[in-house]
């Protein structure tokens, strides 16, 4: 059986509109074939596809707000590409950045971390 | 203080943040020491990653628990990665950021080990503090090829005159240790282990015992009796008690493995003991189903066999090339009323190059060892024997199978001609030799010595029942007199003829003192 689940949150990534018409139409046709009981597992799948999606978009975070302009021109040097960066004070200066499973941390709280590691190892 | 302000200070100097990129995922799910992951869309099988909990925590936060809870990646999936958390597994939650270590599963291993009680990640857990002088190394590797290896032919005593008479074990060699619980399995690989201590320092084989999904309070124990008798200048124990995750379970074996090859790799011999595989198995069997891999006989996961196949195929006897070390195996499997057919046990056995099976009957009758001889077998046979327990051995099967099968006759003895009456007796006072108590290896010499007599009748003149007490006292008389036979026969692992005739004298004597 097709993942409808996740092809609907991958075509809802691209174009929302799109979706959510083939999401209706799916549901008219499994109604029609008397199989509504797979909608709870299609729903499932496109839940676990979304976050999926969430969790490889593009993030980038600053320490400070004003940061934020630096720190989108570097993370595009890095080659992660974000509209905005948001503010997360837990980092105390620099910026990291995360796309599609790569990280770029160049933070103030992994520098101490990993120094904190690196002498009470 | 001194020394710690230096190393902050070369720290700090050194600290450069550089742009780097690194390879990580998100925790999608996670529960019952699994995680699955979304990216890490480049890692390996068998790769390390980290869980790191400072992620999405404050600084203060992440350095309240600094530890990082590692996983071993195994399976690469379509749309991600599943991992089993190696430690505590509740550390691991949703949304956790997940690095790539870039490098295979490995421990810390070295010759400071001797003596250390460690857990499969090779940490030590016996309160005696960090190992020095370790080197990380993977803890999966493939076995050794044809070319490198040689023939198994130097003998690996384990002090039981039933196993070094009759199934005798060479160094290189993998022989199962078989039989229901309570059998005294782990008393002949223990038994194993103390023997060494008489071998010389420089062939005396460094022992691995492997403690896989026992009580904690049982490898408490042995770790006390190895100490004890001084076993442990020459062992290192790897633990991972019932109370682990089953990842650190299956993983136990391959760190002992990973240990007895870095002795191997110097030229020296080693021993490892996995107790028990069956445990190993089903740990296994545990995380292959959460992983949602495709259960087959029994549940187990098609690739148990290999699993078991490649560990053991580890053991091996170098070449004078490769340094001429040897890492023998004795993995012991668990069975349920005495059935070797089931399929854990006879994959095993179908790995390893011979069996000694342990029967519960002969251990309720008495018999300790609980040897089963008829169906017992080394593959490797005599060429790992010594010319002195080749000797002496010869016929000692043949006639304990005969005798098993005039045993049934035993209750109709009144009736029996002289012939079978005799063949009778004389199996009885075989299985009265053979019989030893626990924790009483004994050297090879003596074995040698105490089979000699017992083949060549010397304990015809005292009653069955009564052979076992004569067999002590006979150890006794030959410790007292009997001193320059015992050193000829452990200078040249052979009985020569006048060894023999000296020999004889003396045994005339103990048997004339106490008819």
């Amino acid at each position: 059986m097709a993942d409808y689940g996740k092809k609907l949150a991958q075509l809802a990534a691209h174009d929302e509109g799109r979706a959510l018409a083939a999401a209706e139409k799916l549901v008219k046709e499994l109604k029609d074939r008397g199989e509504l009981k797979q909608l709870p597992g299609i729903l499932r799948s496109a839940r676990k596809e979304s976050a999926r999606q969430r969790s490889l978009a593009p993030v980038v975070e600053v320490g400070r707000a004003e940061d934020a302009d630096a720190a989108l021109r570097a993370a595009s040097e890095a080659g992660i590409n974000a509209v905005r960066a948001a503010v997360n004070p837990t980092l105390i200066r620099g910026w990291r950045a995360r796309a599609a499973g790569v990280l770029v941390d160049r933070s103030g709280k992994r520098a101490l971390v990993d120094l904190y590691r690196r002498v009470t190892r | 203080m001194e020394s710690i302000i230096k190393k902050l200070e070369e720290e700090i100097a050194a600290f450069a943040p550089e742009t780097k990129s690194e390879e990580t995922g998100i925790v999608r799910a996670t529960g019952d020491g699994i995680a699955e992951i979304d990216g890490l869309a480049g890692a390996v099988m068998t790769e390390m990653v980290l869980f790191d909990p400072s992620f999405d925590r404050s600084l203060e936060d992440a350095l309240k628990d600094p530890e990082p809870v590692y996983g071993l990646v195994l399976n690469l999936e379509e749309d991600g990665t599943r991992a089993v958390v190696l430690g505590d597994s509740s550390k691991v939650y949703e949304g956790m950021l997940v690095r790539r270590m870039g490098r295979l599963l490995s421990i810390p291993v070295g010759d400071e080990m001797v003596g250390r009680v460690v857990n499969p990640l090779g940490e030590p857990v016996d309160g005696k503090g960090p190992i020095k002088g370790v080197k990380d190394t993977p803890i999966e590797r493939e076995a050794y090829g044809v070319i490198d290896r040689a023939p198994v032919n130097v003998p690996l005593h384990t002090g039981i005159k039933a196993i070094d008479a009759m199934i005798p074990i060479g160094r290189g060699q993998r022989e199962l240790i078989i039989g229901d619980r309570g059998t005294g399995k782990t008393a002949v690989a223990i038994d194993t282990i103390l023997n060494q201590k008489s071998e010389p320092k420089e062939s005396r084989p460094t022992c691995i015992y492997v403690a896989i999904g026992q009580k904690e309070s049982k490898t408490a124990k042995l770790v006390a009796e190895l100490a004890e008798k001084g076993a442990m200048e020459y062992t290192v124990v790897v633990t991972a008690p019932a109370s682990s995750p089953a990842a650190l379970q299956f993983l136990a074996p391959f760190a002992g493995a990973a240990i007895g090859e870095h002795f191997m790799n110097q030229g020296k011999d080693a021993l490892v003991v996995y107790d028990d595989l069956s445990k190993q198995a089903v740990a296994y069997r545990q995380m292959s189903l959460l992983l949602r891999r495709p259960p087959g006989r029994e549940a187990y996961p098609g690739d148990i066999f290999y699993l078991h196949s490649r560990l053991l195929e580890r053991a091996a006897k170098l070449s004078k090339e490769k340094g001429g070390g040897s890492l023998t195996a004795l993995p012991i499997i668990e069975t349920q009323e005495n059935d070797v057919s089931a399929y854990i046990p006879t994959n095993v056995i179908s790995i390893t190059d011979g069996q000694i099976f342990l029967e519960s009957n002969l251990f309720n009758q008495g018999q300790r060892p609980a040897i089963n001889v008829g169906i017992s077998v080394s593959r490797v046979g005599s060429s790992a024997q010594t010319k002195a327990m080749k000797k002496v051995s010869g016929k000692i099967k043949l006639g304990l199978a005969q005798f098993r099968e005039l045993e049934a006759f035993m209750q109709f003895s009144s009736d029996l001609d002289a012939d079978t009456k005799r063949q009778i007796d004389d199996g009885r006072r075989m299985t009265e030799v053979l019989k030893q108590g626990r924790g009483e290896p004994l050297p090879f010499e003596m074995e040698a010595a105490v089979i000699f007599a017992a083949t060549n009748g010397f304990f015809d003149s005292f009653p069955p029942e009564r052979v076992n007490e004569m067999e002590k006292k006979l150890q006794d008389f030959l410790l007292r007199e009997g001193r320059g036979e015992l050193d000829a026969i452990k200078q040249s692992k052979e009985i020569r003829e006048g060894t023999e005739t000296s020999l004889k004298e003396k045994l005339e004597r103990f048997v004339a003192a106490n008819a």
